[in-house]
């Protein structure tokens, strides 16, 4: 994945004077020449190339020709670009041979006059950058129209699949999971020792109400939102860096540096799959801060709220979760008298209704991106959301083909009903792996520390593993459609990983579980036909589980396969509150809950390889041992070394660029360290169904079926389009 | 007139005392359930992909003030609605109950009242029917038909109809506006279509009310028919309807309008599980989210206490009206 970021010198130096003498041939020499030195200075960075260049060389040429309509099916002889699906004007302009002539919406008008507090349009020339993102439609150039049909469990639940579809950021990871290309930011440059991140932006980029789009946005969001204890009470970890505030600054309108306080290279990745927008609209949310505007709460008292900050929360919902109730729904009597319904956005789509039974969105006149005809995207002119929180509901609403694309809350278990309605109903199913696996952990900090000491040990992990019939489970549980796995921390699996331990202790092998738990101790003393444990006293392991963390039938069988060695166990479905709770006070014997994440987390966020290996509300092993690492051992239980190494490393592997030797030797000893002492017993790595309708085109099938790269968003939404 | 005053006070100030009580209660019970509303708040969002740690949710509880007392919290709030009628804000919803209830609360009311509407309607004429008939043939299949609707729960109804119409006509009948109407004001269009989606749930409401109300008029009425006055109407020369109507069933009646009160509680109670099915979004299935799933106690104890306002209402409207019917009642309270 970082090796795109990170080009080696000599391609970086490559395309550079590649371009450089491009763009020579023009104008703005001299800016070319100064990121031309600066990139064979850095060595890293190409990006900003491609970006600079498109501000100087937005110039007609000689014989402009209407652009041919290149498409991932079809890409007319056009060479591809720096990044997949997608080009910067200037650069496909130069490709093609050709000038793009923009075209809108024919409905844009109408759908405009929808969005409260939005005056007349402008020309689209004036409402599209001056420098638009191009995207490459997957099959075709598509139409404009429809309303796209989505579900969603409630307003702040279930949400993020639908999100996900009109959402933009500074970047964007490409479908290929593993590139990351420009997306609000037209490129993005790191220093050497990766401590200064700068941005790109568009020139002539606006927000949906057509004031400009600039980096004293990102400042704003940076300064007076995500650090200001007013707006949001404790910063996020993901604007902090090793606990530490980072610093922005404004170099011109189109660029902004964030100051890293220490090397931080997953900032980038950060941004490419985060639903948290690294920009607010200043010269709208401004106008109600008072650090910016002195007279914000006169303004907010002039609409009815208590102050500026009061206002600030209606529009932001005081976080960065897109998906918080608007001022139409928590300030309906308000709302007249505010300058705008909802606040500005990027996104591809603007909220012009928001009630308790669900949002409707129309296209943003202003959005940024256009398809290799010079069509300005979206293609989809409306957007409608309904809450449905039953599964039994939400799955006949599928089948009856009422809803576009749906993939968040669809399990496997709903595969064959939906299957079977396919063709009646016109739609497809896509089954695609998961990024997560069902994950089963002993409580190695346990209580009771008779306990503590067979959980403790490793043969005894190592004997439950192997006790565990995988084929059998994935016959059972998961249709046949699951690949036995063993759990290695990330998924999916990083080149540096080594084969072996993606399978590690999965062969189903009781006898050797018996011998390891004879020789443990663990004989059947009463004679009952299950082991006690060493010190005689009984041993019934008490699966507590909610199904919300994994399958009942799962657990079941897994709690069979055990009884089968002699280890009793009783199998109980509790709330994930319950199950949350008895794992807070150290109560689980096992741990039953999904687990793993993909390199592109790990390098920003190192809490799977920290005791207790995840946050409160995945799952935790070993809560004595991050009592103890927490306290720096004034309290808890010492954990063993391999647990003080996977500490050092993961902090290594944070700040080493990744794709580099170094990185990959880390990454290598982090799984290693991982997968063979067996803190966490993995069952099979599974898929889920994404379901979109037939009439829903440019609809690529997904890499996974997870959230982790903020679902659709590496699928490009804005291009997709309805042929009905 | 003074006796009928206090009478009417009495029953005014134990309404008022039940209305605490129960709202105590709510929160009492709410509190012993484990994970507070921030919790479950910020559980939705980390499936949105958000990372929460413990600071978090700590946070947010000092945000919503859930870090305060448990009593201290419920006497604010009982304090806020008596003087101010302000419920506060939903904590899980991020919006003011006033408002967000302001519509669901009187469509899921009315709902339960034309459930209740209806089930008397039928069941007051078939249940003196059924009463009285000799054909065994029509009174075993009343019966059955009304066993029938004791017995089928509302949600597995529901789904019947649902799967059905979803088979045949290919609508599940979910909702209670199209979309059309979903965001629009209310309207006599918009009104004429929520009755185009209400019927579902008056009707599916009303089956078992009504199974359950023919067993009530119909035992009464078994009761008072062999009693002596009706006999000793019936040899005065009364006979037929005007012997039915002015004899028995006007004793019958008096139970029936006196447990108007507790009908309309045990509707409301199988709106919540109807409501799900059918994707209703009123104050039944709001209550079911902020029992069962985000533990909002500002927000239950709203609809529940509105829901004991209505039904404390209607039992004072029924005591009021059985008092003037009754004529030894009314001549007790008020004298002739």
């Amino acid at each position: 994945m970082k090796r795109a970021l990170l080009q080696q010198p000599t391609l970086a130096s490559k395309v550079a004077s590649k371009v450089a003498s491009k763009v020579a041939s023009k104008v703005a020499s001299k800016v070319a020449s100064k990121v031309t030195s600066k990139v064979t200075r850095t060595g890293i960075q190409v990006l900003a190339v491609a970006g600079i260049m498109g501000s100087t060389v937005g110039v007609t040429p000689a014989l402009a020709a209407d652009c041919p309509a290149v498409t991932g099916a079809d890409n007319a002889g056009i060479s591809v670009g720096q990044f997949p699906n997608q080009y910067e004007r200037a650069e496909f302009e130069a490709a093609a041979g050709c000038t793009l002539a923009f075209t809108a919406n024919p409905d844009i008008e109408a759908l405009n006059a929808q969005i409260q507090g939005n005056g007349p349009l402008p020309d689209l020339a004036d409402r599209l950058p001056s420098e638009p993102l191009v995207i490459v439609p997957y099959e075709s150039i598509g139409k404009y129209g429809g309303t796209f049909d989505a579900l969603s469990n409630a307003t702040e639940a279930g949400t993020s699949d639908f999100l996900s579809i009109r959402h933009v950021n500074l970047v964007r990871y490409s479908d290929d999971l593993q590139t990351i290309v420009p997306n609000v930011a037209k490129g993005w440059e790191w220093n050497d020792d990766f401590t200064e991140l700068t941005f790109f932006l568009r020139a002539g980029h606006k927000w949906s109400d057509g004031a400009p789009f600039t980096a004293e946005d990102v400042k704003f969001w940076y300064d007076n939102l995500a650090l200001d204890s007013k707006v949001i009470e404790k910063p996020k970890d993901y604007v902090l860096v090793a606990g530490e505030p980072m610093t922005v600054d404004v170099i011109d309108p189109q660029t902004v540096r964030f100051n890293l306080p220490a090397p931080k290279p997953g900032l980038v990745a950060h941004f490419a799959t985060s639903f948290a927008q690294g920009f607010q609209p200043k010269h709208f949310l401004g106008q109600f801060h008072p650090d910016i505007n002195p007279d914000a709460d006169k303004l907010a008292a002039d609409a009815g709220f208590e102050n500026g900050l009061a206002v600030i929360k209606a529009y932001f919902g005081n976080s960065d979760w897109t998906d918080t109730p608007s001022p139409l729904l928590n300030s309906p009597d308000k709302v007249d008298n505010l300058p705008a319904a909802v606040v500005p956005t990027l996104e591809s789509h603007i909220y012009v209704s928001d009630t308790t039974e669900g949002r409707h969105l129309v296209a943003n006149p202003y959005f940024f991106m256009v398809d290799t005809q010079g069509n300005q995207l979206p293609y989809i002119s409306e957007q409608d959301e309904v809450y449905i929180n039953d599964a039994q509901v939400r799955l006949l609403k599928l089948v009856n083909g009422e809803v576009d694309y749906k993939a968040q809350s669809l399990q496997l278990s709903d595969v064959p009903i939906l299957l079977e309605n396919q063709e009646k109903s016109d739609y497809t199913i896509h089954i695609r792996p998961k990024i997560a696996m069902h994950v089963f952990s002993f409580n190695v900090t346990s209580d009771d520390l008779e306990k503590r000491k067979v959980f403790g040990d490793l043969r005894f992990r190592k004997a439950m593993s192997v006790a565990i019939n995988r084929d059998d489970l994935n016959e059972a549980a998961y249709f046949g459609q699951g690949v036995p796995s063993q759990y290695i921390g990330f998924s999916p699996a990083p080149d540096f990983v080594d084969p072996k331990w993606k399978t590690y202790a999965t062969e189903y092998d009781p006898d050797a579980a018996n011998a390891a738990l004879d020789e443990i101790g663990m004989a059947d003393v009463d004679g009952d036909g299950f082991r006690e444990l060493p010190n005689g006293d009984k041993l019934v392991l008490n699966m507590q589980f909610a199904t919300q963390g994994i399958a009942g039938q799962v657990v079941e069988l897994v709690g069979q396969y055990w009884s089968e060695v002699g280890i009793q166990t009783t199998v109980k479905e509790v709330t994930p509150d319950e199950y949350r709770s008895a794992q807070s006070s150290n109560q689980l014997d096992v741990g039953m809950w999904e687990k793993s994440q993909p390199l592109g987390i790990v390098l920003g966020n190192n809490e799977l390889w920290v005791p207790p290996f995840e946050n409160y509300f995945a799952h935790r092993v070993g809560m004595l041992w991050a009592e103890y690492v927490e306290s720096n051992g004034a309290s808890g239980v010492e954990p063993p070394a391999y647990v003080d190494q996977l500490i050092a490393d993961i902090n290594a592997f944070q700040s080493s660029p990744a794709g580099t030797p170094d990185s990959d030797a880390l990454g290598a000893n982090l799984v290693k360290n991982m997968t063979e002492n067996l803190l966490f017993i993995g069952t099979a790595l599974t898929p889920d169904p994404i379901y979109h309708r037939n009439a829903l085109k440019n609809f690529v099938e997904f890499k996974t079926a997870s959230y982790e790269y903020y679902r659709t968003y590496p699928y490009l939404g804005p291009q997709w389009y309805f042929d009905e | 007139m003074g006796r009928f005053i206090q009478f009417a006070l009495v029953r005014a100030v134990m309404s008022l005392f039940t209305l605490l009580t129960v709202s105590l209660i709510v929160f009492s019970l709410m509190e012993l359930v484990p994970g507070n509303c921030a919790e479950r708040y910020l559980a939705f969002k980390n499936t949105q992909g958000s990372q929460i740690t413990i600071a978090d949710i700590e946070a947010e509880e000092r945000r919503l003030g859930l870090d305060r007392p448990f009593m201290v919290r419920w006497a604010t709030w009982v304090g806020n609605v008596f003087v101010h009628q302000d419920f506060g804000d939903s904590c899980i919803l991020r919006l003011d109950i006033n408002q967000l209830l302001s519509d669901k609360f009187w469509i899921s009311l009315g709902i339960c009242l034309a459930a209740l509407f209806v089930s008397y309607l039928i069941a007051i004429p078939v249940g003196i029917y059924s009463a009285t008939t000799k054909s065994a043939v029509t009174n075993n299949s009343l019966r059955f038909i009304s066993y029938l609707g004791l017995a089928l729960p509302n949600f597995l109804l529901a789904l019947i109809i649902m799967l059905f119409s979803t088979v045949m006509f290919g609508d599940s009948l979910t909702g209670l506006f199209s979309k059309e109407y979903r965001d629009a004001a209310w309207s006599l269009d918009k009104f004429l279509d929520f009755l185009s989606r209400a019927w579902l749930p008056i009707f599916i409401l009303g089956w078992s009310a009504t199974a359950f109300a023919l067993q009530t008029v119909r035992a009464l009425m078994l009761d008072e028919v062999g009693k002596l006055y009706v006999t000793a109407a019936s040899a005065r020369g009364i006979s037929g309807r005007r012997l039915l109507w002015g004899y028995p069933a006007r004793h019958a009646m008096g139970p029936v309008i006196n447990s108007l009160g507790f009908d309309l509680n045990r509707i409301f109670n199988e709106l919540p599980v109807v409501a799900l099915i059918l994707t209703l979004t009123e104050a039944g299935a709001l209550l079911i989210e902020s029992l069962a799933r985000s533990n909002d106690q500002q927000l239950a104890g709203a609809i529940i206490f509105l829901l004991t306002a209505s039904i404390v209402i209607v039992n004072f409207v029924t005591d009021m009206m059985l008092a003037l019917m009754d004529p030894r009642i009314r001549k007790g309270l008020i004298g002739s």
